[in-house]
């Protein structure tokens, strides 16, 4: 039975701002973040002005002053990439309790234009406490930034299970299909990028090491993407022009902030965070028609879809392997082309979301983001975000009429 | 020493055992005094009980491999040093630390095994901080 918060609050809308990707002007975090909240007013006919909650990851604030806005709910978890599977989460809770009926969350992350600015228009605070634990205790040691942390991940994986790089080079070579898809993807075709179109497992095997065993294309792109959704009491969902997407089951969870203290190197709080979901939304595993799971590394799909309950523990790569996750396969996944070849700003969490609520709203394939093949059958999708380093989990459950 | 060019750690004031026990180059590490348990990073509460009673002792300087990966892209000082193994390393007192793994071969990682024993040393970054490293015997 579905518990009190199931369907709840509805998705009404989901957006992303004008150029994404690797734009070839420069923009800032706020810029991506305006357009997108500026989109996703236009495409839903609620009007900015009516929103009564914000939840952006570490940012609200100064967005809802941006805006004008004087919010009743303030929600600014920043934890990494699932932050906003976890703001999905706390809109749910604080629209049944009554206290907001319309949330926004955001996203703006100019990943790639950075480069251009040399930092700045991020919208964060650079640099880290030289006594945080981190710092003192695994910064000496070379590591820089995720790639050389989920490395280790990938080692155990194959270890404890007998898997390996290659196995999980599947998930690069289905996903890249799905991009083919997307005009809007990164990797989408030589038109998009030189190295862009379809690749091969050899392809992924001898691209560039970067932090063995993962080579050049068992990483994400780092590049710019703005984001929104609308998230509305059912009473307001049934009112608005567009389809409403139910939040059926969500839950969220961690097993550590720092990599230091993972306990198991082939586990993430995942099965926590997809329980919860599941027990909220009545529904398991076997009902997923579809999912969006993070994927800044192979190794993170892979070990998300076991903790998900849709693959055997230590066989979550053959959904890719032998084609289920793949267009016109039983279980589509990531079907906007992933972080590994769609967009990855940094924070991807965002982008799991539009393409789920695209996808159970049918409008995949409007042939701006999806070109035909890309929209699938499905009614419901199992989301979930991990942010860190295979920290911090955020799942939902996402389902239409 | 005034030649090591790469990231050296700021001790905090919770770690002095830690660091002082590095410079003479002995692993001191943090117990719990009431469910006697090992602990890593060093807290003012033990993480499993919630203890406030916080011993230092002196470990063996023994571990195995946990698990580990080959550095290829590094910065500041580390990027004239690559490859380079990284590795999580199990105490042989419970607990893990990170590191990077001396006396393996970063062009055959396969010849390095999980599981296999390590042994800690310290290197001197500096006047005040020495680092531990470990090597596989
Ligand atoms: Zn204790």
């Amino acid at each position: 039975m579905p518990g009190a918060l199931s369907r709840a609050a509805a998705i009404v809308g989901a957006a992303e701002a004008k150029e994404i990707g690797y734009p070839e002007t420069p923009k800032t975090a706020i810029q991506l973040h305006i357009e997108a909240i500026k989109a996703v007013s236009e495409q839903t006919g609620i009007p900015i002005s009516r929103i009564n909650g914000v939840f952006g990851a570490g940012w609200s604030s100064q967005i809802a002053e941006y805006l004008g806005l004087h919010p009743a709910y303030i929600d600014t978890t920043s934890v990494g990439g699932c932050s906003f599977e976890m703001h999905v989460h706390h809109a749910l809770a604080a629209i049944h309790a009554g206290i907001i009926d319309v949330a926004l969350v955001t996203h703006g992350e100019n990943g790639w234009s950075q480069r251009a600015t040399g930092g700045r228009g991020t919208g964060r605070a650079r640099g880290m406490d030289p006594w945080d634990p981190g710092s003192l205790y695994t910064n000496p040691y070379g590591v820089s930034g995720a790639p050389s942390n989920y490395s280790h991940a990938m080692t155990r994986h194959n270890h404890r299970f007998g898997s390996t790089p290659e196995d999980f080079a599947h998930i690069s070579v289905v996903t890249r299909q799905w991009a083919t898809l997307n005009p809007r993807a990164v990797m989408h075709s030589k038109e998009t990028h030189p190295f862009g179109g379809p690749i091969t497992v050899e392809d992924v095997q001898n691209s560039r090491l970067v932090s063995w065993p993962l080579t050049l294309l068992h990483i994400c792109l780092v590049t710019d993407y703005g984001g929104a959704i609308l998230i509305t009491s059912p009473e307001i969902a049934k009112s608005v022009k567009t389809k409403p997407v139910w939040i059926a089951g969500a839950g969220e969870s961690m097993s550590h902030s720092n990599m230091l203290e993972m306990d198991d190197f082939t586990a993430t709080s995942a099965a926590a965070s997809s329980a919860a979901a599941y027990r909220m939304a009545g529904m398991g595993p076997e009902d997923m028609e579809m999912a969006m799971v993070y994927d800044s590394f192979t190794i993170t799909a892979g070990i998300t879809v076991e903790m998900l309950g849709l693959a055997p523990r230590g066989e979550g790569f053959t959904l890719w392997k032998d084609g289920h996750a793949a267009p016109g396969g039983r279980l589509p996944i990531n079907t906007n082309g992933g972080g590994l070849s769609f967009n990855h700003s940094g924070m991807y969490g965002m982008q799991l979301l539009v393409e789920a609520y695209r996808q159970l709203s049918g409008t995949a394939e409007d042939g701006v983001n999806g070109l035909k093949g890309k929209q699938t059958s499905a009614r419901s999708c199992v989301v979930n975000g991990t942010g860190g380093s295979l920290s911090t989990t955020g799942t939902l459950v996402l389902v239409s009429d | 020493m005034a030649n090591y060019k790469k990231p050296i750690p700021e001790p905090d004031p919770h770690s002095k055992p830690f660091w002082e026990g590095a410079k003479a180059g002995k692993l001191m590490l943090p117990r719990c005094a009431d469910c006697n348990r090992v602990h890593w990073y060093p807290r003012l509460i033990c993480p499993h009980c919630h203890s406030t009673n916080i011993e230092w002792f002196q470990g063996s300087g023994m571990g195995t491999i946990h698990t580990f990966a080959v550095q290829h892209r590094a910065f500041g000082g580390w990027a004239d040093e690559v490859p380079f193994v990284t590795a999580y390393i199990d105490l042989n007192e419970g607990d893990r630390m990170f590191t990077v793994l001396r006396g393996v071969d970063p062009n055959k990682p396969e010849s390095i095994k999980i599981g296999a024993p390590v042994r800690v040393e310290f290197e001197a970054a500096s006047e005040d901080v020495s680092i531990a490293f470990w090597r596989a015997v």
